[in-house]
Formats: structure tokens, C-alpha cells, sequence
């Protein structure tokens, strides 16, 4: 069964375009990554699934129901982490989370408790005086204290430390385990590798491709930077690499193809140092896509 | 109409403060005009006397006339129609004006949109509130007048002026309330809306005043609500104006559909 289904839903704001003919199938208890760069229209598809934006044209659909006619019986069974964390400066996070919960007719509150532990949030700091990381776990428990079906991630992990990272995505995994489907927008490809089945990938408010995140890794580039201790007199390049430069003794280079091939062509020679680096999203894309093509 | 009773409650907790506030201000006021007319009684022959010989226009302006510190009602009315009733519809119309806009200004409404309610329980239970708000202001208000006339003075008080006073007042507070709420709703939100606020509230005030001041500026007067929602107590036929009454009510019923129309349809921007 489908969780999440648009049809070409399109969001223009004026003659502005923020996404045009987004087709999405989500499927139940899958982690499904959305993914492109800042400004691509993640945000916007997102905010229109939640009503927050009202779409210009197409539909779509959540647990089967249409989301113009049923927003509030939805939004009942979801839980959603804005990219940036807005709350009532007034309240305490303590206040403000009990405050969620009673939307949800929720009037025992000890699960909060339970997550702030984990998440270590002092519930009873007034939320003006939270950091931006803090104002994030105040977000991440009011996105799972209620236990919904569907979770919402814009941006989730900014802001965080590494080691509440961590928790998060343990938390996100459990979630997942018990039936959560989860709908992971992030401009942090290797994020999107590590937790999700399948991505979107979107850039300037369209959908470019749908693709299985193993068929994503396959196909995805290396930038190697090689520092030789001696400069081989005759090198030949490995199968799959391009725009080789050399700077003295170091070679840069990317590279599509199994890393195990690259790994045993490094060991042929005797080295200072090996970088392997993911290259930004846009040149992963346009190597991508230019793959595709040929 | 359905009304979500988490969010009125934590929207009359926020808005306490600031009730307590203004109404206070408001009270003091009514307060210290009314304890002061047992003392302005004994010189008030003088008083309107003196009133008589200043120019016709200037007292106009300033609502005062030679009734002024004669009764305690024309010592009341003269500062009803300015002070009280202006500063409760700023009070109001600010309030109004901000109860939905500040949740999108200050991007909580991110937050309020995205559970389980609907855009129209949001803007019902926001206006119950805003309903609760005013009707205490105004309550109080009227019941510390009743108690402190009856005190000073209340033995030819002649309380259906009173009442028509009162009941223009009412409906003078809500058409501005509902102004406001209306025009929240067509602008961008902002941190204030009280400039806006005070100046129509005052303004609407000010174009009754010149208009009856000045004969040639007379047409002017005709689109403020002051000018039928009057406080002309001197007048022997004054009595509550019901055709002023009733089309200002449909006019702020037709503003709060309108309102909530908008509201149903408005994108909520980052």
C-alpha cells in the first residue's frame, strides 16, 4: 500500500515557480529519501503534503486520503521536523510539547520525558533561551512523541552534534522497525545513502529521477586525491576516471565505478596519502546524468 | 463551528497579560473621571458658563459642552466617547489584528498548521478568543462605570442614555476589532499593527470631529462610524441609532467571513 502519492502536484508562488509536476509513490515502511540542493523545492513539496502551501494544480494523496479534503484526519498520523525550528518563545519546551500532545488528545505526558532523557533537553528552559541544536531535539520529540504512522524529516540533521546524530538515526532505524514509513528530505547525499531504500532526487523544482539507493552508490562518484611518494614514470589511469590533474607528486581525479577496483589499483603504489571525497551534490548529478545519457 | 479548546486555552493564557493591561488602564481612567465630578459639581455653574463663551467648534472637538460638569452622565459621556471607547478599540483592533498574523510573523504557525485542526477550527477558536478578550474588557468596564456613577452621583442619572452610550460603544469596539482582522488578512504579517490600528480607530474619530467643526467639511464626516454611533448626549431625541447599529454588524460579520476565506486559502510562507 501507498503512504504517499502525488500526482503531478505543481506549487508556483505568483508567476514564481517552487515545484512543477512532482509524482511521488512512497510506499508503506519505507525510509524514502528526498534529496537535491538548497532551494531545489524540498521545502515546498513538504509544506504542500502538510497544507501548510495550497497547490496550484495536481493532487495527492496520504494513507489513500486526499490531502485538500483531509488534512486534519492526516496530519493526525503524521509527525513532522521542520528544517528550521519555530516555537513559542513564552513556553518551556515541557509546555510546549504537552501543548502537541493534546492535538493528538494525548493527556499522559511520561513519553516526553523518556525522549528529552535520551535526547538530553532540559524540558523546563524557556525555548528562547535553547540553542539551535536544542530547539532541534524539541522538534525531534515533538515529531515522534505522538507516535505517527508517517514521519516528516526536512533537514533533520542540522544542528545536531555527531553523537545526537546518531541517536536520531538509531531512533529513526527503531521507528522504521515497527511499521514508521519515513519520508527523509535532506541535501546531505551520504545521510540519504545511509538510512533510506530508495530516493528522490529533485533539482529546480522538478523530480529528476526516482532510483534505489544501491543503484544510486553504484553509479556515484569519487573525487581521489593521490599523493604519490614517487611519481610513477608511466601511469595508466584506472577505467572510470576522469578530469585527472596533477599537482607535483599528488593526482586528483574522479571516479565512477566498484571501489574494490579502485582500492587494489591504489595499493600498486607506494604512497603518502589517499583522500576519497564525495563530491558535492550538483557535480554528482551532472556526472550522474551525463552517465545516463551515454 | 467547531472550536479546539487546547488552543483557546493557551491563546487566552497568552493574551492575559496584555488584557489585564489595557483593561487596567481602562478602569483607572473611568475611575478617576467619575471620584472627580462630586468635586467639578460645585463649580460647574461657573464651568458652563465659561463653556458658553468659548468658540462652538473648539468644544465640539474636544466633546465638551455646558452639560460637561453639570451631571455626572455629562461628565461621564465626555470622556466615554473619546478615551474609553477609543482606547478599547485600540486594544481590540490590535489584538485582532495580530491573533492570526503573529503565529505566521513569528513562524509558529509552522508548527499550529501542521497538527490535526483545520484552518477554520483555527480561525473559530482564535476569534472565540478574541470575542473572550473584548467581551472582558468591556464587561469589566461597563460594570465599574454603573458601580462608581451610582456611587457619586446616581440619583438623576439617567441610565437609558446609559445604555445607548454603552451599546454604541460595543458596537463601535467590534466593527473597528473586526476591521482590523480583516485587513491582518490582506497584509504581510507584521511585527505591529498598532500604528495601523491607532490610526484608523483615531482617524475615523477625527473625521467626525473636523466635520461637525467645520460646516464646509461636512461630507467627510459621513464615512466615519462615529458620526451614527454617536455620544451626543445633549441631543433630546438620542437614543440608539438601530439602522448605524445593524449595518455596521453585517458589515463586521460580512469582514469575518471574509477573513476566514482568506485565512482558509492563505499560503504559509518560511
Amino acid at each position: 500500500m501507498l503512504t504517499v502519492k502525488t500526482d503531478r502536484l505543481s506549487k508556483y508562488y505568483g508567476q514564481d515557480l517552487g515545484v512543477r509536476d512532482i509524482s511521488l509513490e512512497i510506499e508503506e515502511g519505507e525510509i524514502f529519501g528526498f534529496i537535491g540542493p538548497n532551494g531545489a523545492g524540498k521545502s515546498t513539496t513538504i509544506r504542500t503534503l502538510l497544507g501548510l502551501l495550497i497547490p496550484s494544480s495536481g493532487s495527492a494523496q496520504i494513507f489513500g486520503k486526499d490531502i485538500r479534503k483531509f488534512g486534519p484526519a492526516i496530519r493526525k498520523r503524521i509527525g513532522y521536523l521542520p528544517s528550521e525550528v519555530n516555537y513559542y518563545e513564552e513556553m518551556t519546551s515541557r509546555e510546549l510539547l504537552e501543548y502537541h500532545c493534546r492535538f493528538y488528545d494525548i493527556y499522559n505526558y511520561t513519553d516526553i520525558d523518556r525522549y528529552a532523557d535520551r535526547f538530553e533537553l532540559d524540558l523546563d528552559k524557556q525555548i528562547t533561551d535553547l540553542s539551535f541544536g536544542n530547539r532541534k531535539k524539541c522538534g525531534i520529540i515533538q515529531a515522534f512523541v505522538h507516535q505517527p504512522d508517517l514521519l516528516v524529516m526536512d533537514e533533520p540533521t542540522s544542528g545536531l552534534d555527531p553523537l545526537m546524530q546518531n541517536i536520531f538515526f538509531e531512533m529513526l532505524q527503531a521507528e522504521n522497525k515497527k511499521g514508521t514509513t519515513i519520508f527523509f528530505s535532506s541535501h546531505i547525499l551520504s545521510e540519504v545513502q545511509n538510512v533510506c531504500h530508495r530516493a528522490a532526487i529533485i533539482k529546480n523544482g522538478e523530480i529528476i529521477a526516482t532510483e534505489n539507493i544501491q543503484t544510486l552508490l553504484k553509479k556515484q562518484m569519487k573525487k581521489v586525491t593521490v599523493s604519490f611518494k614517487q611519481k610513477p614514470e608511466r601511469l595508466e589511469y584506472l577505467i572510470g576516471s576522469q578530469n585527472q590533474t596533477w599537482r607535483d607528486d599528488v593526482l586528483t581525479f574522479e571516479y565512477v565505478g566498484p571501489i574494490d577496483t579502485l582500492i587494489r589499483w591504489i595499493s600498486n603504489f607506494t604512497l603518502h596519502d589517499v583522500i576519497l571525497e564525495e563530491p558535492d551534490l550538483e557535480s554528482i548529478f551532472i556526472n550522474y546524468y551525463e552517465n545516463e545519457n551515454e | 463551528m467547531k472550536m479546539n479548546r487546547n488552543l483557546y486555552k493557551k491563546e487566552l493564557k497568552r493574551n492575559r497579560k496584555n488584557l489585564i493591561i489595557w483593561t487596567s488602564i481602562v478602569l483607572v481612567f473611568t475611575i478617576l473621571v467619575l471620584s472627580i465630578f462630586p468635586y467639578m459639581k460645585n463649580i460647574g455653574d461657573q464651568m458652563a458658563k465659561m463653556m458658553s463663551e468659548l468658540p462652538e467648534g473648539m468644544t465640539m472637538a474636544m466633546g465638551i459642552d455646558a452639560q460637561t460638569f453639570n451631571s455626572i452622565l455629562g461628565m461621564y459621556n465626555t470622556y466615554y466617547g473619546i478615551y474609553i471607547v477609543v482606547l478599547l478599540s485600540i486594544y481590540a483592533a490590535s489584538t485582532a489584528a495580530i491573533i492570526l498574523s503573529k503565529e505566521e510573523r513569528d513562524k509558529t504557525a509552522e508548527f499550529l498548521l501542521t497538527k490535526p485542526i483545520s484552518r477554520k477550527e483555527i480561525f473559530v477558536s482564535k476569534f472565540f478568543v478574541l470575542f473572550t478578550l473584548v467581551s472582558i474588557a468591556y464587561l469589566v468596564q461597563t460594570i465599574i462605570a454603573v458601580v462608581f456613577i451610582t456611587m457619586f452621583g446616581g440619583d438623576d442619572m439617567m441610565w437609558p442614555v446609559f445604555i445607548t452610550m454603552h451599546t454604541h460603544g460595543l458596537i463601535l469596539i467590534l466593527f473597528f476589532t473586526c476591521v482590523c482582522l480583516f485587513i491582518s488578512m490582506l497584509l504581510k504579517p507584521k511585527k505591529s499593527y498598532m500604528g495601523l490600528t491607532v490610526g484608523i480607530v483615531f482617524g475615523s474619530y477625527f473625521l467626525d470631529k473636523i466635520a461637525k467643526a467645520t460646516d464646509v467639511m461636512d461630507w467627510i464626516g459621513y464615512i466615519s462610524p462615529f458620526r451614527y454611533l454617536n455620544f451626543s448626549v445633549s441631543d433630546p431625541n438620542y437614543g440608539v441609532h438601530i439602522i448605524a447599529v445593524f449595518l455596521s454588524l453585517l458589515v463586521s460579520i460580512i469582514l469575518i467571513i471574509l477573513s476566514n476565506k482568506l485565512y482558509s486559502k492563505k499560503d504559509i510562507a518560511t
